[in-house]
C-alpha cells in the first residue's frame, strides 16, 4: 500500500515542485538554485524508492500495556455514552482515532516537529539538520506560514500525508547528509509555522499538526524563553508529553559567555515550574540543550540525541501514552471519586426502616399486641369485673372509635415518608459518585419509586392481619373454665349459706365460707395469672403482625428501588475499573 | 486643539463616576463576569492612577511609561535615555519585577505622594543602587512597589516609568504591566525585530488606538543589516493597523543592548529622546499630548461604561432568575403542602394506625405524638423537595456556580431539627387551647383535656378520613366549643406550616441575598456617564 502511494507520488512532485517555483517566485528563498536542487532531488528520490524492492513498511506495533490502555479507553467510552454528553467524551474519542489511526502507519518512523516562536530561529534550526537550506528564513515576521516535511527515509508518504502537508511541501535532506547520518533513519521532520504571531491561522496549523506528532522539539531563544504564551499555552498542557519533547536554546551565538548557561539554567527552572520532567542524568524526560543554529554550535548534539531518539522507535508510542494520560486526567473528575462508594448496609436498613414507618409497622404491632391483651383481660377477668366494664361503657360517650372496617382506608402508607425514603436512600448512594453517575442513582430510584406507595398500599392490606378477633392460645378455654368454676364457686358457697339461713341445710359455717372465700380470691388470682401469661404470647403476636408488615414492606422497597440503584451502582463500578484500567498506576494512586 | 484645565464640575462627575465604578461589583460566574471584572479593574485604576490626577493638575510632569513584551529591552532603554543605571538590566527573564520611575529631582514631589498610582507602595532609593527588594517591609508584595528614582539628566516635567513585561510568566506582573501602561501621558511601546510581530504586543498596539492616547513606538534591538527591511515591515504592518501615523523609533542592536553595562551610546537613542524633551518643552505640543491623552481615555468611557452596566444587568437578570427558581419551587411545594394537608396525609401509616387503635388500645399521648411526627415528615419532605427542584433548576445556570452558592452546606438533619421544633411547638400550643377550652366548660365530668387536644389534632390533618374525630369532639366539649377549637387550631396550624416554609425559603435564598446583586449599579453606572457627558 505505501509503496503504491509513493509509487504515486513519483509523477507527482515534478508537477508539485514547478506549481510551487511558479507561484513562490517572489519568495526570497527562490532564487532558482534551491528551487533546482529540490527538482533535482526529487527524482533521485523516487528512483531509490523504486530501484530496490519496495520494501514492506511494517506498521506500528504498540506494547500489551498500551495496547489493553487503549482497549479499555474503547470499552470506557462505550459504556459511558448514554451517562456522558458528547463533548466530554470527545476528545478521548480522537485520541483513540489518532490512536488507531497513527498505528496503521509505519512504525518504523519517527514524526518530530520543531515549534516554537516566531523569529526563534526553527526553519534555521530545520536547514541546519537537513544540511540543505529546505525552508526559508528570514527577518520578515512571521516567515514560515505551512508546515514542511523532511523525510530522511523512504515509505513516510502517508506520515506525511496525515499532517495534511501538500506534497509541494515535502522535502528529503541533503543527500550526502542523509548517507553521513545513517542513523537518523525513520526521522521526519515538520517545519512549524510560530504560535504566537498576530496571524491566527498559524496557530491553528500549529495546534493541528501538534495533535498528529510523534514528538516535538521546541525552539526556544533568550529573548523569548520565558513568554507567557509559550508556557502557558503549550508547555504546561503538554507537561505530560515530557519524554517526547526536547527544548533547545536557540541563538546561544546572541549571549556573551556566561549567560548562556545562566539562561539555560533559567529556562530549566521555568520548565521545571511548568510541571515538565527533565532528562537529566539519563533518566526520561525532556532534554533541554542550547545550540547556534547559525555557527552550528551544538547542531551535532541534537542530532547526537535525535539519533538516539529515533533509533528507539518509541516515541509513536510514548505519545500515545501520554495522550491516554492528559485523556484519563481531564476525565477524572467525571469517573473517579475520593470515597468509597455503593450502598452501606445501614443504608439499606434505614429505608426498610422508613419503609416500614411508612405503612405503620409499629404501630400496627403495638395495637395488635394491646388487643390481644385487652381480649385477654376480657376474656378471663372475673364476671363482676365485665359487668362494671360494661355499665362504665355506656355511660361514656362512644369515642367514634366505630370505624367502618368494612373498606380498607385509601393512601394508608403515608406518602410523604415513602418519598423522603427514596430521597434519602438516593442520596446516600450517590454520596461521593461524580454527577453523571449520581444523575443516573437518582433516577433509577425516583423510576423505582414510582407507584410504590400504591404497591405498598395493596401491601398492608394483604400482609397485614385479618381482620376480626386475633387467636387465642389453647390455654384460654382452661382459663375461662376456671373463672366460671371460681364463680361457680362463689354461688354454690354463697347458696350453701343462704341455705343454712333459711334452715335448709345443716349449719355449717366453715365449708361454705372456704368455697365463697376461694371463688372470691381465687378469681381475681385467675384473672392476674391469665394476664401475666397472656404477655408473652400477645408480644409475640404483636411482634408477628409487625414483622409481616416490616417484611413485605421491605421486600418491595428492595425490589422496586434499592435494586435499580444497586445495578446502577454496580454499572458505574464496572466503569470506574475500566476507568482504572485506561488511568493505568499514575492516576489510581490519587484516588 | 484640545485644551486641558481644571473644571471642577467635570471633576466632580468623574469622582461621581469613580464611585459608582468603584462600587459595581460582578459576583456571579457568568460568562462576561471574569471580564467585567478586569474591565472594572482596569477602568477604576486608570482613573485613579491617571485620569483624576491628570485633570485636576494639568501641570504635572508627563509621565512615558516604558512598555513591552520580555526581552525586548525596555530597561535598557529607559537607562540609556536617563543616561545612567537606574534599572536593573539582563539577560533572565523576566527582568523588571519592580516597576522604576525615573524623574528630575524637582519633579519629586509630584511623585513621592499618592497622587497618581496610590495603591502603590513607594520606595526610594537615593542615590546608591541597592536592590529595591531589600528595602521591602516584611510582608509587602514586591509586585505592588514602586521605586522611584532621580535624575537631573532628565528636563523637568518628563517622567519615565519601566514597567513590567506585558506578557510576563508572571500573571501579576501582567496586571501591573497593563495598570502601569494605562496610567501613562505618553505610551511607549518597545518591540523587537524577532518580536514585532508577537500577537500580544499587537493587543496593546489595539487598546492604544481604541483609546486614541498618544503613542510612539520603538523598534529595538535591530540588528544593523537588516535594520531597513525590519523597518519597513513594521511600518507596514502598523499602517495596516491603522497606526501609521504614530511616531516610530528604531534601536539597533547593539552588543551593550541587554548584557554589559546596560547602557547604549547617547546616539542610539538621540532621537526617541529629542521626540520626548520636545514633547516636554514645547507648551503647545505638551498641552497636545495630554490632551490627546486625556480626551481620549474620557471618549473610551462612553463605549467602556455601558459595557460595565450590561455585565451589571446580566447580572442582576441571573440573581433574579435564581431566585424566581427558589421561588417557584418553595411555591409549588408549599402550594402541595396545603393540598396535602387539607386530603388528610398527615393521617397515614403510623398515624392512622393508632388512630385505628384509638382509643381502646392507643392513649391520646401517642395518637398526638405520631401526628407529630407525621406532620414534621409532610414538612421535611416538602423542604426536600422544594431543595431538589432548586438545585434542578441552578444546575442550568451557570450563575449558581458562585462558591458562595455552591458551598452551601446540604444539612438536612438541620432543617429537621427546625421543623420538629416548630411542629412540636404547635402541639404545646394546640395543648394550651383544649385545656383553655375544657376548663371553660360547666360539665360535671370534664373531659380528659389530652383526649381533646388528641382529637382536635385528628381532625385537623385527618381531612375527611377523620370525621369521627370531629363527632368525638362535639359530644366531648359540645359543638361551639368544637368549632372553635377546630378553628383556632387550624389557625395555627396554617400560621406554623407557612411559617416554617418561609423560614426555610429564606435560609436558601440567604447566600444569594448575601451577594448582594441589585438593580441600581446597572442605572447608575450609565447615568454617571451621562452627567459626564453633560459636563463635557
Amino acid at each position: 500500500m505505501t509503496a503504491v502511494t509513493d509509487q504515486d507520488h513519483t509523477g507527482q512532485p515534478d508537477r508539485d515542485a514547478e506549481g510551487a517555483s511558479r507561484t513562490d517566485t517572489a519568495a526570497p528563498w527562490d532564487d532558482g538554485l534551491i528551487a533546482r536542487r529540490v527538482n533535482g532531488e526529487e527524482p533521485s528520490a523516487a528512483t531509490a524508492a523504486r530501484g530496490p524492492a519496495p520494501q514492506p513498511v511494517t506498521p506500528l506495533a504498540y506494547d500489551p500495556a498500551l495496547r489493553s490502555r487503549l482497549d479499555a479507553l474503547r470499552e470506557l467510552i462505550g459504556l459511558s455514552r448514554t451517562r456522558l454528553d458528547n463533548r466530554t467524551l470527545a476528545q478521548a474519542g480522537r485520541i483513540l482515532d489518532e490512536a488507531t489511526a497513527r498505528r496503521r502507519l509505519s512504525g518504523q518512523h519517527t514524526v518530530v516537529a520543531l515549534a516554537g516562536a516566531t523569529g526563534s530561529g526553527k526553519s534555521q534550526l530545520f536547514n541546519a539538520l537537513a544540511g540543505v537550506p529546505i525552508s526559508e528564513t528570514g527577518v520578515r515576521r512571521p516567515t514560515t506560514a505551512a508546515p514542511i516535511a523532511c523525510s530522511w527515509s523512504d515509505g513516510a508518504a502517508p506520515l506525511i500525508e496525515r499532517l495534511g502537508i501538500p506534497p509541494r511541501l515535502r522535502r528529503r535532506p541533503l543527500q550526502a547528509t542523509a548517507d553521513a547520518d545513517e542513523r537518523l533513519r525513520g526521522l521526519v521532520l515538520v517545519d512549524l509555522p510560530d504560535h504566537d504571531s498576530a496571524a491566527v491561522q498559524h496557530r491553528e496549523q500549529v495546534d493541528r499538526v501538534l495533535g498528529l506528532v510523534d514528538a516535538v522539539i521546541w525552539v526556544v531563544d533568550p529573548e523569548k524563553y520565558a513568554d507567557a504564551m509559550l508556557h502557558e499555552r503549550y508547555l504546561r498542557p503538554m507537561a505530560a508529553h515530557a519524554e517526547v519533547m526536547f527544548v533547545v536554546l536557540n541563538q546561544t551565538d546572541r549571549l556573551p559567555g556566561e549567560a548562556a548557561d545562566q539562561v539555560l539554567d533559567d529556562l530549566r527552572r521555568l520548565l521545571d515550574e511548568d510541571g515538565i520532567v527533565l532528562g537529566e542524568y539519563g533518566e526520561p524526560g525532556t532534554t533541554v540543550q542550547g545550540l547556534s543554529a547559525l555557527t552550528g554550535d551544538g547542531v551535532g548534539e541534537l542530532r547526537e540525541s535525535l539519533a538516539r531518539f529515533v533509533s528507539e522507535r518509541g516515541a509513536p508510542s510514548r505519545r500515545i501514552a501520554a495522550d491516554v494520560d492528559i485523556a484519563a486526567a481531564r476525565l477524572w473528575p467525571v469517573y473517579a471519586t475520593r470515597r468509597r462508594t455503593g450502598l452501606s448496609e445501614e443504608a439499606r436498613e434505614e429505608f426498610s426502616d422508613r419503609l416500614a414507618d411508612a405503612v405503620g409497622a409499629t404501630a400496627a404491632g403495638e395495637a395488635a399486641e394491646r388487643a390481644w391483651l385487652r381480649n385477654a383481660n376480657r376474656a378471663c377477668g372475673t364476671p363482676w369485673l365485665r359487668l362494671w366494664r360494661w355499665c362504665q361503657e355506656r355511660s361514656e360517650p362512644s369515642t367514634g372509635r366505630v370505624a367502618p372496617r368494612g373498606q380498607p382506608d385509601e393512601e394508608a402508607t403515608a406518602r410523604q415518608r415513602v418519598e423522603q425514603a427514596v430521597r434519602t436512600v438516593a442520596d446516600r448512594a450517590c454520596a461521593g459518585l461524580p454527577a453523571p453517575w449520581a444523575q443516573a442513582v437518582r433516577e433509577a430510584a425516583v423510576r423505582g419509586s414510582q407507584g410504590l406507595p400504591e404497591a405498598l398500599d395493596e401491601l398492608a392490606v394483604r400482609a397485614g392481619l385479618p381482620p376480626g378477633r386475633p387467636p387465642r392460645p389453647g390455654w384460654w378455654p382452661v382459663a375461662v373454665l376456671a373463672q366460671v368454676s371460681m364463680t361457680v364457686l362463689q354461688f354454690l358457697g354463697g347458696l350453701w349459706l343462704v341455705a343454712q339461713i333459711a334452715g335448709l341445710m345443716a349449719p355449717n359455717l366453715g365449708v361454705p365460707v372456704l368455697l365463697m372465700a376461694i371463688g372470691i380470691v381465687g378469681g381475681p388470682l385467675i384473672e392476674w395469672s391469665c394476664r401475666m401469661a397472656a404477655r408473652g404470647p400477645a408480644r409475640r403476636y404483636g411482634l408477628e403482625a409487625e414483622r409481616r408488615l416490616r417484611e413485605a414492606a421491605a421486600g418491595c422497597g428492595r425490589a422496586r428501588v434499592l435494586d435499580p440503584v444497586a445495578a446502577e451502582l454496580l454499572r458505574y463500578r464496572e466503569v470506574r475499573e475500566q476507568y482504572g484500567r485506561v488511568a493505568g498506576v499514575g492516576v489510581a494512586g490519587r484516588g | 486643539m484640545v485644551t486641558l484645565d481644571v473644571r471642577p464640575q467635570l471633576l466632580d462627575a468623574l469622582s461621581a463616576l469613580r464611585d459608582r465604578v468603584a462600587a459595581a461589583r460582578f459576583p456571579l460566574p457568568l460568562a462576561g463576569a471574569a471580564r467585567a471584572r478586569a474591565n472594572r479593574d482596569e477602568l477604576l485604576a486608570q482613573l485613579d492612577d491617571y485620569l483624576v490626577p491628570r485633570l485636576r493638575d494639568p501641570s504635572a510632569p508627563l509621565l512615558a511609561v516604558v512598555g513591552g513584551s520580555t526581552g525586548a529591552g525596555k530597561s535598557t532603554l529607559v537607562n540609556s535615555l536617563v543616561g545612567r543605571r537606574v534599572s536593573e538590566a539582563g539577560v533572565l527573564r523576566p527582568t523588571t519585577r519592580t516597576p522604576v520611575l525615573v524623574c528630575h529631582p524637582e519633579d519629586h514631589h509630584w511623585f513621592s505622594g499618592m497622587r497618581v498610582l496610590p495603591d502603590l507602595t513607594r520606595v526610594w532609593v537615593p542615590h546608591h543602587r541597592d536592590p529595591a527588594d531589600d528595602l521591602l517591609l516584611p510582608g509587602e508584595n514586591p509586585a505592588r512597589v514602586l521605586r522611584v528614582e532621580t535624575a537631573d539628566t532628565l528636563p523637568p516635567g518628563l517622567a519615565l516609568l519601566d514597567a513590567p513585561d506585558i506578557d510576563s510568566l508572571v500573571a501579576d506582573n501582567r496586571v501591573l504591566a497593563a495598570e502601569l501602561i494605562t496610567a501613562a501621558d505618553i505610551w511607549v511601546m518597545v518591540t523587537t525585530a524577532a518580536r514585532y510581530a508577537d500577537a500580544v504586543p499587537w493587543h496593546m498596539l489595539r487598546t492604544a488606538k481604541e483609546y486614541d492616547v498618544t503613542l510612539v513606538t520603538v523598534l529595538d534591538r535591530v540588528p544593523h543589516q537588516v535594520v531597513s527591511e525590519v523597518s519597513r515591515q513594521y511600518g507596514a504592518l502598523l499602517t495596516k493597523a491603522g497606526l501609521g501615523d504614530v511616531p516610530r523609533f528604531t534601536v539597533p542592536e547593539l552588543p551593550e543592548s541587554a548584557w554589559g553595562g546596560g547602557l547604549l551610546p547617547a546616539t542610539a537613542v538621540a532621537s526617541l529622546r529629542t521626540w520626548l524633551v520636545h514633547q516636554t518643552l514645547d507648551p503647545a505640543a505638551r498641552q497636545q499630548v495630554m490632551g490627546r491623552t486625556a480626551y481620549g481615555v474620557l471618549d473610551s468611557l462612553d463605549a467602556r461604561m455601558p459595557g460595565l452596566a450590561g455585565a451589571a444587568a446580566a447580572q442582576y437578570a441571573a440573581a433574579l432568575r435564581l431566585t424566581s427558581a427558589v421561588d417557584g419551587a418553595y411555591d409549588s411545594e408549599h402550594a402541595r403542602v396545603r393540598g396535602r394537608l387539607q386530603a388528610g396525609a398527615v393521617l397515614a401509616g403510623d398515624a392512622l394506625k393508632r388512630w385505628r387503635a384509638f382509643p381502646l388500645d392507643c392513649t391520646p399521648g401517642e395518637l398526638l405524638d405520631t401526628l407529630v411526627e407525621s406532620l414534621s415528615a409532610l414538612l421535611l419532605c416538602a423542604v426536600a423537595a422544594a431543595d431538589e427542584r432548586v438545585e434542578d433548576a441552578w444546575r442550568r445556570e451557570p450563575a449558581a456556580d458562585a462558591p458562595e452558592l455552591a458551598g452551601r452546606e446540604r444539612a438536612p438533619e438541620s432543617a429537621e431539627h427546625r421543623i420538629g421544633l416548630a411542629v412540636r411547638r404547635w402541639r404545646r400550643e394546640l395543648e394550651e387551647f383544649a385545656e383553655d377550652e375544657v376548663r371553660e366548660l360547666d360539665r360535671s365530668v370534664a373531659p380528659d383535656p389530652e383526649m381533646v387536644a388528641a382529637l382536635v389534632a385528628t381532625a385537623l390533618l385527618g381531612g375527611r378520613r377523620a370525621r369521627t374525630a370531629g363527632e368525638g369532639l362535639a359530644e366531648r366539649i359540645g359543638a361551639h366549643g368544637a368549632l372553635r377549637l377546630r378553628d383556632r387550631g387550624g389557625r395555627l396550624l396554617v400560621a406554623h406550616v407557612d411559617g416554617v416554609m418561609h423560614a426555610e425559603r429564606e435560609r436558601r435564598l440567604a447566600p444569594l441575598d448575601a451577594l448582594d446583586v441589585h438593580a441600581e449599579p446597572q442605572a447608575e453606572l450609565i447615568a454617571a456617564l451621562s452627567v459626564l457627558q453633560k459636563e463635557r
